[in-house]
């Protein structure tokens, strides 16, 4: 299993750096010339300065020793400036990232401790009240857009109750979790709904495969059969769905910060992409790559840990 | 005969499911005696009801279906003193602990498909120990380990102390029916229930399959329902027959009853089907006419009447019942309305 994990994690070198090479030739390929937003007026007017910043700045050497001098800066931890306003980008990062994975993974928690809970339930009491409830709130959940509900908690718990903040992480007048509450809800309505569908499909279908009609012909009770032989088997796809979430959380929640004025790293990556500023786009687009990697390696080895085939076929 | 040497005796057992709000009737008053040590097989064509019958005697059954029996009996030998126990199986609760009880410990049931029936994420020999474990609490993991390993030798599967550590899909399709049967066979049950045992499984891999559940039940006495529609394992394995057609037992009897004078048009249709060695080259097999009905769409009457090259007007008039012939030896068919009656 050890063995698995490494050979999973080396594996995940050469997809970064081809990924990093895919970003860094791609914005080549956009024309932007950075010179022409570091200097000011006056120099622009002076085709020699342009050429001497130019030299100095390295960006006359060939593509690949400039990529690498790239590549070689990430890896010391100096992810370059912003053009905008030239923060360094990893300040810039270590400001918005903490806020969006916070968010991010208190959600994920949440929805997936609900979500697959209300879903086995769902499944074990097919067509009865509770499934008919929990189907109810899964459909209404995926069908009412993010920002529309966010904007509809803050008119009532905001705006008519006055109970909670309506938008930023930190105020003089409510505690951070007060604060923290209504993006996170908005967030986690979503992906709880999505995962209960899975859930209870996923349990439906196993409770009907031939192994559990074995596991209850040995006498066992239904409890066992839930627990042992169904949770197990049914949890694998859920797990893949749940993991590839959160790349997706990282990088999208722009909604939620925008509705609720969160200080995540969404805005910054919209706001770089509006601007222009391509160091921050390229920087940001290697993290949502990255995250995606982990995604998948998560995913690979909780799906080698509850399935043997997956386990033993790798090794 | 007597009362003792029933191990199982099902009387009027009926089950329906209920899909879109209407009532779909698949097991009809279907009545039948399995005897003590004997194999008793159960025929009829796919959707005929003989899944749905075995499935109603363990309760194990889906939501939507319904199920009334008068009775299911089940009369435990108990091998010391010779003392019988009846149980009847139709009072009890499918999901309560004296039906659990039963399951896996007096009824074992071995399924159509082992490829699905085995749970992929467990080593086989933990499966099948499970089972063990669960009708002998406080054995030890030591003790379960020997008799799985016991068990797979009896079974002809090779290296069995390295195979309890695989998992199904490390396992052949008729290695994993050994591990099904292992699992059906370990707590030593009277009864084993095997449902279309071999279909899954290639034409060698059938016969070593059958002549294990053979040899197992003449070592120990079992009794088996085996449910099939291959005719030729019929005629090798089983002493008695039942013929099954849309959810009814039309016809019962011995193999030699059965085989060598079947009474009933739609048995004597099945066997003139079955191909045989010696057909003359340009004989054809012969088919029954029409098709299956729809079973929720069967008024009363014979069930097979429409496809019946003997059949009359009193066929669709009535239900008809079943009539004694020969001694066990019963048709469900009006033209036999001479004979006796019998439920």
């Amino acid at each position: 299993m050890l063995k698995f994990i490494l050979k999973k994690l080396i594996q995940m070198i050469p997809m970064l750096l081809f990924i990093s090479f895919l970003v860094f030739g791609a914005l080549q390929l956009t024309g932007i010339d950075p010179v022409s937003y570091i200097a000011t007026p006056d120099m622009a007017a002076n085709q020699e300065n342009l050429d001497l910043l130019r030299e100095r700045l390295g960006l006359n050497q060939p593509f690949l020793i400039r990529y690498f001098n790239w590549v070689g800066d990430i890896l010391r931890g100096n992810f370059g400036y912003s053009i905008t306003n030239g923060t360094p980008i990893g300040v810039l990062i270590a400001q918005r990232l903490p806020a969006t994975i916070e968010l991010a993974l208190i959600s994920m928690v949440v929805s997936a401790v609900l979500g697959i809970s209300i879903g086995i339930v769902s499944a074990i009491y097919q067509n009865s009240p509770i499934d008919y409830l929990g189907r109810f709130f899964a459909v209404l959940g995926q069908a009412i857009p993010q920002f529309f509900f966010g904007i509809c908690l803050i008119q009532i718990f905001s705006i008519k109750l006055g109970w909670l903040p309506s938008s930023g992480r930190y105020s003089t007048y409510a505690t951070p979790l007060r604060h923290f509450i209504l993006p996170c809800l908005t967030l986690t309505l979503s992906l709880t709904s999505v995962l209960m569908r899975y859930s209870r499909n996923n349990m439906l279908g196993v409770l009907n495969s031939d192994y559990i009609k074995t596991a209850r012909m040995k006498g066992i009770s239904e409890t066992k059969v839930y627990v042992k032989h169904a949770f197990r088997n049914a949890m694998r796809p859920v797990l893949v769905i749940l993991c590839f979430r959160l790349p997706m959380l990282i990088s999208g929640s722009v909604v939620i910060e925008s509705v609720y004025n969160w200080p995540g790293i969404g805005s910054v990556i919209t706001d770089a992409v509006i601007a222009g500023d391509y160091p921050v786009v390229m920087v940001t687009t290697l993290m949502v790559a990255a995250s995606i990697l982990i995604a998948s390696f998560l995913v690979d080895v909780l799906t080698a840990l509850l399935d043997p085939r997956v386990r033993l076929g790798e090794e | 005969m007597e009362q003792k040497d029933i191990v199982l005796d099902v009387r009027k057992l009926n089950t329906s499911f209920i899909s879109d709000g209407a009532t779909v009737h698949i097991v009809k008053d279907v009545s039948f005696q399995l005897e003590r040590g004997k194999t008793l097989a159960i025929v009829g064509e796919s959707g005929c009801g003989k899944s749905v019958t075995v499935h109603s005697i363990v309760k194990l059954l889906p939501q939507n279906a319904r199920f009334t029996a008068e009775q299911v009996l089940y009369r435990r030998l108990d091998e010391k003193t010779g003392g019988i126990t009846e149980f009847d199986l139709a009072k009890m609760d499918p999901k309560g602990k004296e039906m659990r009880s039963m399951r896996g410990a007096d009824l074992g049931m071995v399924f159509q498909d082992p490829m699905s029936s085995l749970n992929p994420v467990y080593r086989v020999g933990d499966q099948v120990a499970e089972a063990l474990m669960e009708h002998n609490r406080g054995m030890k993991k030591s003790e379960a380990r020997e008799k799985v390993l016991q068990m797979f030798r009896n079974l002809g599967i090779p290296d069995p102390e390295r195979r309890i550590m695989d998992y199904p899909h490390q396992f052949s399709g008729g290695m994993k029916q050994r591990v099904v049967i292992a699992i059906a066979m370990i707590n030593n049950p009277e009864i084993i229930i095997a449902d279309e045992p071999t279909t899954a499984l290639d034409v060698t891999i059938q016969a070593q399959i059958m002549e294990l559940m053979k040899e197992l039940q003449l070592n120990m006495g079992k009794s088996i329902i085996l449910i099939t529609h291959n005719i030729g394992l019929v005629a090798e394995q089983a002493e008695d027959v039942c013929v099954m057609y849309m959810g009814r037992i039309v016809e019962f009897g011995s193999l030699e009853q059965i085989f060598e004078n079947p009474l009933h048009p739609y048995t004597k249709a099945l066997l003139r089907s079955v191909p045989v060695l010696g057909l003359a080259d340009d004989q054809k097999l012969e088919t029954i006419p029409g098709a299956t009905p729809n079973p929720a769409s069967l008024g009363v009457g014979c069930e097979f009447a429409d496809r019946c090259p003997e059949r009359s007007e009193a066929c669709s008039a009535k239900n008809v019942p079943a009539y004694e012939v020969e001694p066990r030896h019963r048709v469900r068919c009006i033209k036999f309305s001479q004979f006796k009656e019998v439920d």
